[in-house]
């Protein structure tokens, strides 16, 4: 669902704080029909020109708020991410993306779901790592090749 | 009377989630081009803005939209999600019954007669029945595919609908009942569906397996199929979601004679609305028994809604704008099919 269209585009480009170029960032949107209460997020596969970026570097900036840990994102039950809300998810790493091209590969992962299932007590602690899972209703990694924005 | 027909704003999520069009733009379509549709179904968190707590000021737009255009609110579409309070702990019945409370309330200043639900427990629901009976709202449990309608003695499986039933008539409550789903009623692979597992396994050219698949469908048992397709194209069939699409009806038409008097509203599930060979300007979606169903639907006096349901854009988002499907063509494709099943003798 929605595989040529998760990321935005023109998005991608490095986080700049400071002066120091401390990361990249790019606009993402949800892979589901409905939105989500946000702490239904549990991270994100993000993989650049092959090379896979953890929940550990990833923040998120949603709802006019600043960018929040994936484990600030886990507590936030009561705050929802509404379908058209578009997100700045944020990767840590530090000197961020040369110039050009790059192949992004992306995998949202939300635990939205139906009823209970025999793995809910599992995930409440140990959710299923990103990219090994549907994300929403995106069940594989998609790739997307993007130009870096000055 | 006779049966109605509306649609589940569900059917527009495309055009919402790329921002072209709102919920007034929507209502309008339904008002003005579907030949006589009044009927509007809603998702909960998607169609109410800062939900679950919205504004005073969209309340009283919805309302006097709906109005404006001689609308009527059937449905809205609640969800549980037992891992809202992750971190912490999963949802419980009695918090599940709180959630469904909200939706309950957010139906009831909506306009709306009928909530659908599919997850929650049936403890749950009870808990949220003295709310429900007190706002005049039904709950009713949505029979998506796979589920089936009777129990089969044959099998072990848990039969959810049937303990509804017993409960429904133990209880005599006039509030808990049944949205029958009509991908249920599954007659073939639905050929968006097949399109787009094929090109996920690297094919370019494959109408003619997409084909194949379908016909396969109709002349082999479901073991005979599963091995036949896993044989003849193993990239697509793997274990994956693709081998769902083998899968075969789920119930049968008559069953819903089962449950005739406890049906509130009803999903015209739908994925890919095709012109009839035989019958130029007339539509059939070849995967679903949309006849077979409204049939039985008027056998048994059903006088309530079936809200066309389209669900055949998510399969077709891989390949950019130029191959988007047209959410609007289609449910007015399938409103008319629908007015032509409802009107034939």
């Amino acid at each position: 669902m929605y595989d040529s269209f998760m990321i935005q585009a023109d998005s991608l480009k490095n986080d700049v704080v400071n002066g120091e170029t401390v990361g990249f960032q790019f606009i993402v949107r949800l892979a589901n029909y409905r939105g989500i209460y946000l702490s239904l997020a549990s991270g994100f596969y993000v993989s650049v020109d092959g090379v896979e970026y953890g929940e550990d570097v990833q923040t998120l900036e949603i709802n006019g708020k600043a960018p929040r840990t994936m484990a600030e994102i886990a507590r936030a039950g009561f705050e929802h991410w509404d379908l058209q809300t578009k997100a700045i998810l944020h990767i840590r790493k530090p000197g961020g993306l040369e110039k050009g091209r790059h192949d992004i590969g992306y995998m949202p992962a939300t635990l939205d779901g139906y009823g209970y299932n025999a793995h809910d007590e599992e995930w409440v602690t140990n959710p299923p790592k990103p990219g090994t899972r549907g994300g929403g209703k995106t069940h594989h990694i998609c790739m997307f090749d993007l130009e870096l924005q000055e | 009377m006779a049966i109605k027909r509306g649609v589940s704003l569900y059917s527009y999520q495309q055009e919402e989630w790329f921002g072209r069009w709102t919920w007034r733009d929507q209502l309008r379509e339904v008002a003005l081009n579907l030949d006589g549709a009044d009927g509007i179904e809603i998702i909960s968190e998607a169609t109410i803005p800062q939900y679950p707590y919205p504004s005073e000021a969209f309340i009283d737009e919805f309302n006097t939209e709906m109005a404006r255009w001689g609308l009527q609110a059937t449905t809205l579409d609640a969800f549980p999600d037992p891992l809202q309070f992750r971190r912490d702990h999963v949802m419980n019945d009695a918090e599940m019954a709180e959630r469904l409370k909200i939706d309950l309330r957010l139906a009831k200043k909506l306009g709306m007669k009928n909530i659908r639900v599919l997850g929650n427990t049936i403890d749950s629901v009870k808990l949220a029945l003295p709310l429900a009976e007190e706002l005049d709202i039904t709950i009713s449990q949505e029979i998506h595919f796979p589920s089936p309608i009777k129990r089969d003695p044959n099998s072990q499986r848990y039969n959810k609908i049937m303990d509804i039933l017993e409960y429904i008539e133990k209880t005599g409550t006039k509030h808990y009942g049944f949205q029958p789903d009509f991908g249920v009623f599954r007659t073939a692979p639905s050929d968006v569906y097949l399109g787009y597992y094929f090109r996920m396994a690297g094919y370019e050219e494959y109408a003619e397996h997409v084909k194949a698949v379908m016909e396969a469908f109709k002349c082999m048992s479901y073991e005979d199929l599963v091995e036949w397709a896993k044989k003849t194209y193993p990239k697509v069939f793997n274990g994956g979601w693709a081998d769902g699409e083998l899968r075969p009806a789920s119930a049968a038409p008559e069953e819903l004679k089962l449950i005739a008097p406890y049906i509130y509203c009803v999903h015209g599930k739908f994925f890919h609305m095709m012109e009839m060979p035989d019958r130029p300007g007339e539509y059939e979606d070849l995967a679903v028994d949309s006849e077979g169903a409204i049939r039985v639907l008027k056998e048994i006096g059903y006088e309530g809604y079936i809200d066309s349901e389209y669900e055949g854009q998510r399969s077709q988002q891989d390949r950019g704008e130029a191959y988007l499907a047209s959410e609007i063509e289609e449910v007015r494709r399938h409103q008319k099919m629908l007015k032509r099943l409802i009107e034939e003798a």
